[in-house]
């Protein structure tokens, strides 16, 4: 059906994914993965995998001294491996059906002022605890993204706390309005803020491959791809997306990597080739710690705890 | 005398017929010559080598040193450089063990009860590589029909050497110039000069440093002529007054001549637009075998020499003769400073002394420690251009011209002595002192405090130095005693500084001036801060910098603000230390470290703590530490 109406959002209820369309965009919600399958804009897709929330950034050797990896190294897995137990549609207000067969009763294409899908995942920890990740589609295409954590008593501290994004390609560059150069909760005071560019994606060559390229307090992002995936497209023009605080700042880092992938090598010659881009939009970061490499745990101000809830947004364009 | 392979194991032999040590000045015969690049006097040894490897003294072609020796089966070697670069010798990194742990047993002569002289543990190891080196040269025309001396700035560990068959001498300390007369010796043309270097000695239990583990020639090697007058030592001590707008300078010297030969001392200040602002002269007096002099010059209006701005002037000693003929002239840059511990604080030139620092191993991951002048210049750009203003030359002394660079660029030095024996006191991480070396063994003492005067006369003359420090981890005792008691009473104005008394607070009066110590959490410098301190209090190692680090600085910072007698402290360290290297998958070049040569047990990447990569790029964390430092400079 063409589109025809740009004050309402083109809604397609099929029988594994939930369509969201507008002019320039088409998102795709997934039952069966459990996430946001498809992003694509102008007919560019930005997403490779479902976005996950995240809780584990590569240890830093000041983490593996103060044995950091021991007290919290189970984030590792709930960071690995999600359950995604429940996927809400919430259509101008109203909760949906949007399984089969209820799915039959919506007759064909739906229009609709604001689209929101809510999934609930399920950690593996022990004890577990669930993390709701709510989208909010607006009839522009902004994409708010709601990130919400529940506290569980028990659960040792977080490394992190946010949603990793995969891109298909490797970018080109990013450009972002926020610190300069790479910082950490405990390591931005030397800061300038800014419009930044960074074209070179790879890791921080420290001598053992670790977390590194976070950038904290960043009002908005925008990331510069012009590869694809997709063998019939012809075009290889740079495409762009934005990714925009919502109330508050958010943290990021944009590698090639994930982190389990950095975790595994004690060289940087063992990472396999940059082909993809791994955004991750944190919530929460732990800093990195500086007074010794053997025991000295980060500043209490400045490490995360999984007891408390943790909330945050923001807004993908 | 002939050579002793004992000496290997004896700590009370570390140095056969080498000369003093000495002021770290250049001598001319004249002005001309002191505008030429090239020194007339000085010959360079640097380049290509014969040389052969053995895995131990019994393995070593004995009598390579002979004039007739057949060399032919001997290979190439670049000097100065590390044999185990040169692919000899596995290369290792080790931070407080030493080579030997797993391997052999050893406890350092005369450590405990137990343990005799140990005669044998070095000499007659099965594993410990000999590097035979030979060097044939001319003498340059110039150098001919005069004395010749030889200087190897830097031979780990332990090197006997011959000339043109004859023994010459021996040498340890792997980080202070070895001299050596060969005058008996030398001729114009077809010298075998032949040195004999060997992994390990007893100097391998003071040398215990957290570092890559090298041996072989790796600092430049020189053969030096010596006028007929010639100034052996000058100890040049400007001080600025209180007024911090006039100063004095005195200028011991000390000169060997011809006997009855009477030479006249001349000394000339002049600014640095080469204005004149004070002269001397005395005639020298015989003292000793020597002569002598003091010279003590007021000047009436100098400017400081501080970080901010380090204000060098020219100073020369001419040495004349009976006509007024020059016959030698020393050249060297001086500035005016005024070092002051008033009520347990620190002042230079009369403002509290605040160290925004870091230590710096000499580091290259082409060569290892022996590192270019390009890489010394880009380190202390570096520095300037991240509000660094002191450096610890961790945990031995470096290659003479980064004193110089400093003087120029106002970096204040802590010079620190050639001295760590970590692994003889901390085991597992916990203290653990009972075969604790030098400790205050009787044998042990002799080796360390001519450590320190090495330190000292090498480098006395450099008005970057405020502090001297003793060593780095080689826990406290009567022999670290020594040391300190050397320095003192040289009365040079300068500190002294050692880490260690906390270890054991019946030294606390008598091996530091500062209550230094190293990765004190903040809460733990304010708790001595807040009880009755005895001392000013600095941190000669804080923000362990290993890999993705240096979160938290401010908290150290602001203790600047909040005690008057904290002093700051001094990052660890300055550069990754890695070394470069060809993947055996790839072929690229890739960053390796210790493990990765099959080298074990190792410390693996525990030798990355820099605040710039191994290739000196700046490290993410450098921006946090130009900001900071910029503030309290």
């Amino acid at each position: 059906m063409a589109y025809t109406d740009k004050n309402k959002l083109r809604v397609v209820y099929g029988d594994y994914t939930l369509g969201v369309h507008g002019e320039g965009f088409d998102y795709i919600f997934s039952y069966s993965q459990g996430g946001l399958e498809s992003v694509v804009k102008n007919g560019y897709e930005w997403l490779y995998r479902c976005p996950r929330p995240t809780f584990w950034r590569a240890l830093t050797d000041n983490d593996r001294g103060s044995r950091f990896h021991i007290k919290s190294g189970s984030w590792l897995a709930s960071d690995m491996f999600i359950d995604c137990k429940k996927t809400e549609v919430i259509m101008d207000g109203e909760l949906q059906k949007q399984y089969a067969p209820d799915n039959n009763s919506y007759g064909g294409d739906v229009a609709a002022g604001e689209i929101i899908v809510k999934y609930t995942y399920e950690t593996v920890s022990n004890p577990a605890t669930t993390v709701i990740v709510s989208y909010t589609i607006d009839v522009t295409g902004n994409i708010k993204v709601d990130v919400d954590y529940t506290g569980v008593k028990g659960l040792p501290e977080l490394p992190v706390f946010g949603m990793r994004f995969i891109m298909p390609t490797l970018a080109d560059k990013y450009m972002y309005k926020g610190l300069s150069g790479e910082t950490y909760p405990d390591r931005k005071a030397g800061a300038e803020k800014g419009i930044y560019e960074v074209s070179d994606l790879s890791l921080t060559p420290y001598l053992v491959p670790q977390e590194c390229g976070m950038r904290m307090d960043t009002e908005w992002l925008e990331i510069t791809r012009h590869t694809s995936l997709n063998n019939s497209r012809t075009d290889s023009s740079p495409q762009t997306l934005r990714i925009e605080k919502n109330d508050k700042t958010f943290a990021f880092s944009c590698l090639p990597y994930t982190a389990s992938e950095v975790e595994n090598a004690t060289h940087h010659e063992e990472l396999p080739p940059a082909r993809r881009t791994v955004l991750c939009v944190y919530g929460a970061v732990r800093g990195v710690g500086g007074i010794d490499s053997w025991g000295s745990d980060v500043e209490d101000d400045y490490r995360i705890s999984a007891e408390k809830d943790i909330h945050y947004s923001f807004i993908i364009r | 005398m002939n050579a002793d392979m004992k000496w290997l194991d004896n700590p009370e032999v570390f140095r056969v017929n080498q000369l003093d040590a000495h002021s770290d000045h250049c001598y001319y015969m004249d002005y001309t010559d002191m505008e030429k690049s090239d020194n007339p006097l000085t010959q360079s040894l640097n380049g290509q080598w014969e040389f052969a490897f053995s895995k131990n003294v019994m393995d070593r072609p004995e009598n390579f040193y002979e004039e007739n020796f057949d060399a032919s089966s001997f290979d190439k070697i670049m000097v100065p450089g590390h044999i185990e670069l040169a692919g000899y010798d596995k290369i290792r990194y080790i931070n407080t063990m030493y080579q030997w742990e797993g391997k052999e047993y050893h406890r350092g002569a005369y450590s405990m009860g137990s343990t005799g002289d140990e005669a044998g543990m070095f000499s007659e190891a099965e594993y410990n590589p000999v590097g035979s080196y030979i060097k044939r040269f001319d003498l340059s025309e110039q150098m001919r029909k005069k004395k010749i001396r030889i200087c190897f700035e830097g031979v780990e560990e332990a090197m006997y050497l011959w000339l043109n068959g004859q023994f010459v001498g021996y040498a340890e300390d792997s980080f202070t110039p070895s001299e050596f007369d060969l005058t008996p010796f030398i001729r114009e043309k077809g010298n075998v000069l032949a040195v004999q270097v060997h992994k390990m000695s007893t100097a391998a239990f003071l040398e215990d440093q957290d570092f890559f583990r090298f041996f072989g020639i790796f600092r430049n090697v020189t053969l030096k002529a010596v006028p007929e007058v010639h100034l052996e030592d000058v100890w040049f001590q400007p001080t600025l007054n209180k007024d911090n707008a006039s100063g004095r300078v005195s200028v011991k010297i000390k000169v060997t001549a011809p006997e009855g030969k009477k030479v006249a001392a001349h000394f000339v200040l002049k600014d640095r637009e080469n204005n004149q602002v004070a002269e001397d002269n005395i005639t020298l007096e015989e003292k000793d075998g020597s002569l002598v002099g003091v010279m003590d010059t007021e000047v009436g209006s100098v400017k400081a020499w501080d970080n901010h701005c380090p204000y060098l002037y020219h100073a020369y000693v001419e040495l004349r003769g009976e006509d007024g003929e020059i016959l030698e002239i020393i050249p060297y840059d001086i500035g005016f400073r005024r070092l002051e511990m008033i009520d347990k604080v620190i002042y230079l030139n009369g403002k509290r002394l605040v160290i925004t620092g870091v230590n710096r191993h000499e580091w290259s991951a082409k060569t290892g420690r022996s590192i270019s002048m390009d890489e010394m210049t880009a380190d202390i750009d570096c520095m300037i251009r991240n509000n660094i203003n002191a450096v610890r030359t961790c945990h031995y002394p470096d290659q003479i011209p980064w004193y110089y660079l400093c003087d120029k660029a106002g970096i204040y030095v802590m010079a620190e002595t050639n001295m760590e024996s970590h692994g003889t006191f901390q085991k597992l991480g916990t203290i653990e002192p009972s075969c604790s070396i030098p400790c205050s063994i009787p044998q042990w003492r002799a080796a360390v405090v001519d450590r320190a005067r090495s330190n000292f006369e090498t480098f006395k003359n450099h008005t970057a130095i405020l502090f001297w420090s003793l060593g780095n981890e080689s826990y406290a005792g009567d022999d670290i005693e020594a040391m300190n008691t050397y320095f003192k009473e040289k009365q040079d104005g300068r500190f002294v500084h050692y880490e260690s008394s906390f270890y054991d607070r019946n030294y606390e009066e008598t091996i530091s001036d500062v209550e230094s110590r190293m990765y004190a959490k903040p809460y733990e410098v304010e708790e001595y801060l807040n009880n009755n301190p005895k001392k000013p209090y600095l941190l000669c190692e804080y923000m362990h910098d290993m890999g993705n680090s240096m979160g938290g600085l401010g908290t150290y910072m602001k203790l600047i603000d909040k005690y008057e007698m904290y002093h700051g402290g001094f990052i660890w360290d300055f550069i990754d230390q890695a070394l470069l290297v060809k993947d055996e998958v790839t072929g690229k070049e890739v960053l390796r470290y210790g493990g990765d040569f099959d080298d074990k047990p190792s410390d693996y990447e525990f030798s990355g703590n820099g605040i710039v990569f191994a290739d000196r790029k700046e490290k993410p964390a450098m921006q946090e530490v130009r900001y900071y430092y910029g503030l309290y400079r």
